[in-house]
C-alpha cells in the first residue's frame, strides 16, 4: 500500500486554470487532427486492439448465461421451428431452381448484348458483436478485422439486402457504418425503369430517403431500389430499399422520397462482407477513378483506396 | 471523534476513520479500472443511452476524495480510451472529462467536506453538463443531427450517484460525516 501523496509543502506546478488550458488545447488538437486529417487512426488502432481482448472477456459471462438460458428452450418450440424451417426450405429451393433458370438467362442475355459477366466477389460472413455507442451515427462492430483481410469501403450485405459498408479496420474487428446513419449513401436503380438514384440514411432504424430527387422523376411508392454498381464499390444488384413515399418539393426545388431498408439493418446477428475481386477492382481503377458521392466517406477520411 | 466537537479550524492531518483508511494509489486505480470495464459492458441496444457513465463518475468522486491521485491526466487519458472504445472522435470524451474534473477541483474543498446526500447535489449538475457537453462538440464538429435521448444517462447517473458514493464510502472507509467546516 503507498501512501497517497497529500498537498506538498511548496507548490510547484501550474495552477489548475493553467493545466486544465493546456488540456483543453490538447483535446482540440486531437479532435482537430481525428476530424479533419484522420491522422490518428494509428493510435486509434493501436488502443482499440488492446481494449478489444478486455471488452470480449467482459462480454463473455453475459454470453454464457445467454448459452444456459438457450439450452432449456421448450422441446415443443424446437419442433415447431423445425417444421416451419423445413418449409422455409422448401420455398427456397423452389426459388433457388427458379434463379438458376434465371442466372442462365442472364448470362446468355450477357453474351448476346456481348456485356461483361457480373464481377465475381467472395462473401466474408463477419458477427456483429455491438453497436457502436455513440449518439450521432449507426454503426456496429463486426468480429472481422485486418487479420480477415478485410479493407475499407467493402459493402456489408445479409440475406435480404443491402446493410452497410465497412469504414474502419482494427486488427481483430471493423466497423460498419448501416446505411441508416446520416452520412451514410448508396447509388442504387429503380427495379422497374432504370432510374439511377442515391438513398441515403437519416438516422432513424427503419427509414431511408433519396435527398435530391428531380420533382419529375419517375418514382412511385412500391418501386423497388436496387443497387447500380456504378461507384464500382458495391456491386451491381443488391436490393437496397423499397420505395415508401414521395413528397413534392416544398421550400426546396428537389422532392425528396422516403424508402423502407430491405436488410435487416439492426436486426440479424449475422453478415456477409463482399469481398470484390483484385481483378474487377483493377479493372475499375484503369479509367481515372469516377466514384459515386457514397464512396467519398471511407476514402476521404481514411485514403486506404 | 471529530464529528463530535465541530472545530472552526480544519484539522491539519485526517482524522479518525479517513486516518485509518485514507485512499491509496491501489483503491484509486482499481476503483476507476472497475468503472471504466461497467463503461465497456456490451449493454443492451434498447437501454444502452440510459446507462449513466460510470468512468465520469468514479472519476469525480476520486476527484474530490484525492484531487492528487485523480485529476486532469487521469482524467484526460480515461477519456481517451473511452473515445477509442466508443470509436467517437478522439477527444471528444477526453475534452468533457476534463471540463468535469476542472469544475469539480475548483470546488473540491468544499466538496470534500460534505456528505454523500449533498455531494449528490452538487455533483448531478456536473454530471448532466458533460451529457450537454458530449452532444454539444458533436453537433459543432459536424455532425448533423444528435439523439438528445443520451441526455438521459446524465440523469441516471445523477439520480445513481447518491446510493453509490455512499456504497464506495462505506467500502473504501470514508466517515459517514466528514468534518463540517462550521463558521
Amino acid at each position: 500500500m503507498s501512501p497517497a501523496p497529500h498537498a506538498p509543502l511548496f507548490v510547484r506546478e501550474m495552477g489548475l486554470p493553467a493545466r486544465f488550458g493546456l488540456y483543453v488545447l490538447l483535446c482540440l488538437f486531437s479532435l482537430a487532427l481525428d476530424a479533419r486529417y484522420s491522422a490518428l487512426s494509428g493510435v486509434r488502432t493501436g488502443l482499440n486492439a488492446l481494449l478489444h481482448p478486455l471488452q470480449i472477456a467482459l462480454g463473455k459471462p453475459w454470453e454464457w448465461t445467454q448459452n444456459t438460458a438457450g439450452f432449456f428452450v421448450i422441446h415443443g418450440e424446437l419442433t415447431a421451428e423445425n417444421s416451419q424451417l423445413r418449409r422455409q426450405m422448401d420455398l427456397l429451393r423452389a426459388g433457388g431452381q427458379d434463379r438458376q433458370a434465371l442466372l442462365a438467362e442472364n448470362e446468355r442475355l450477357r453474351g448476346l448484348l456481348a456485356l461483361p459477366s457480373r464481377p465475381g466477389i467472395t462473401p466474408i460472413v463477419g458477427e456483429i458483436l455491438e453497436t457502436v455507442p455513440d449518439p450521432f451515427s449507426r454503426k456496429v462492430i463486426i468480429n472481422r478485422g485486418a487479420s480477415n483481410g478485410l479493407s475499407p469501403g467493402w459493402p456489408v450485405v445479409d440475406a435480404a439486402g443491402l446493410v452497410g459498408q465497412v469504414t474502419r479496420v482494427f486488427p481483430w474487428t471493423a466497423e460498419v457504418t448501416l446505411i441508416t446513419d446520416r452520412d451514410q449513401g448508396a447509388p442504387v436503380q429503380n427495379l422497374r425503369n432504370g432510374l439511377r438514384l442515391i438513398v441515403s440514411g437519416q438516422g432513424s432504424d427503419n427509414l431511408l430517403e433519396i435527398r435530391f430527387l428531380d420533382m419529375h422523376a419517375d418514382l412511385k411508392p412500391g418501386d423497388w431500389l436496387y443497387t447500380s454498381g456504378i461507384d464500382g464499390l458495391y456491386p451491381a444488384g443488391i436490393p437496397v430499399a423499397r420505395v415508401v413515399q414521395t413528397e413534392p418539393p416544398r421550400n426546396t426545388p428537389f422532392a425528396r422520397a422516403l424508402c423502407q431498408p430491405l436488410g435487416g439493418v439492426g436486426q440479424y446477428r449475422h453478415v456477409a462482407i463482399l469481398k470484390p475481386d483484385p481483378a474487377v477492382q483493377a479493372q475499375h481503377a484503369a479509367p481515372p477513378a469516377k466514384a459515386a458521392p457514397t464512396a467519398k466517406h471511407p476514402t476521404d477520411r481514411h485514403g486506404s483506396r | 471523534m471529530a464529528r463530535a466537537e465541530p472545530t472552526p479550524e480544519p484539522p491539519l492531518l485526517p482524522q479518525g476513520a479517513e486516518l485509518a483508511a485514507p485512499p491509496t494509489r491501489t483503491k484509486v486505480y482499481a476503483s476507476l479500472a472497475l468503472a471504466l470495464a461497467a463503461t465497456l459492458l456490451p449493454w443492451d441496444d434498447g437501454i444502452r443511452w440510459l446507462v449513466p457513465d460510470f468512468t465520469l463518475m468514479a472519476l469525480l468522486y476520486w476527484n474530490i476524495r484525492a484531487p492528487r491521485l485523480a485529476g486532469l491526466g487521469a482524467a484526460f487519458t480515461l477519456g481517451l480510451v473511452t473515445d477509442v472504445a466508443r470509436g467517437v472522435l478522439m477527444g471528444l470524451n477526453a475534452l468533457a472529462y476534463c471540463a468535469a474534473t476542472f469544475v469539480i477541483l475548483m470546488v473540491q474543498r468544499r466538496l470534500e467536506r460534505f456528505d454523500a446526500p449533498r455531494q449528490a447535489f452538487q455533483v448531478a449538475p456536473v454530471l448532466l453538463g458533460k451529457e450537454v457537453l458530449v452532444l454539444t462538440l458533436g453537433l459543432m464538429m459536424g455532425r448533423a443531427e444528435a439523439d438528445w435521448r443520451w441526455l438521459a444517462a446524465g440523469v441516471a447517473a445523477a439520480l445513481i450517484w447518491l446510493p453509490l458514493a455512499m456504497l464506495v464510502d462505506r467500502i473504501t472507509g470514508r466517515p459517514a460525516h466528514p468534518v463540517q467546516h462550521l463558521p
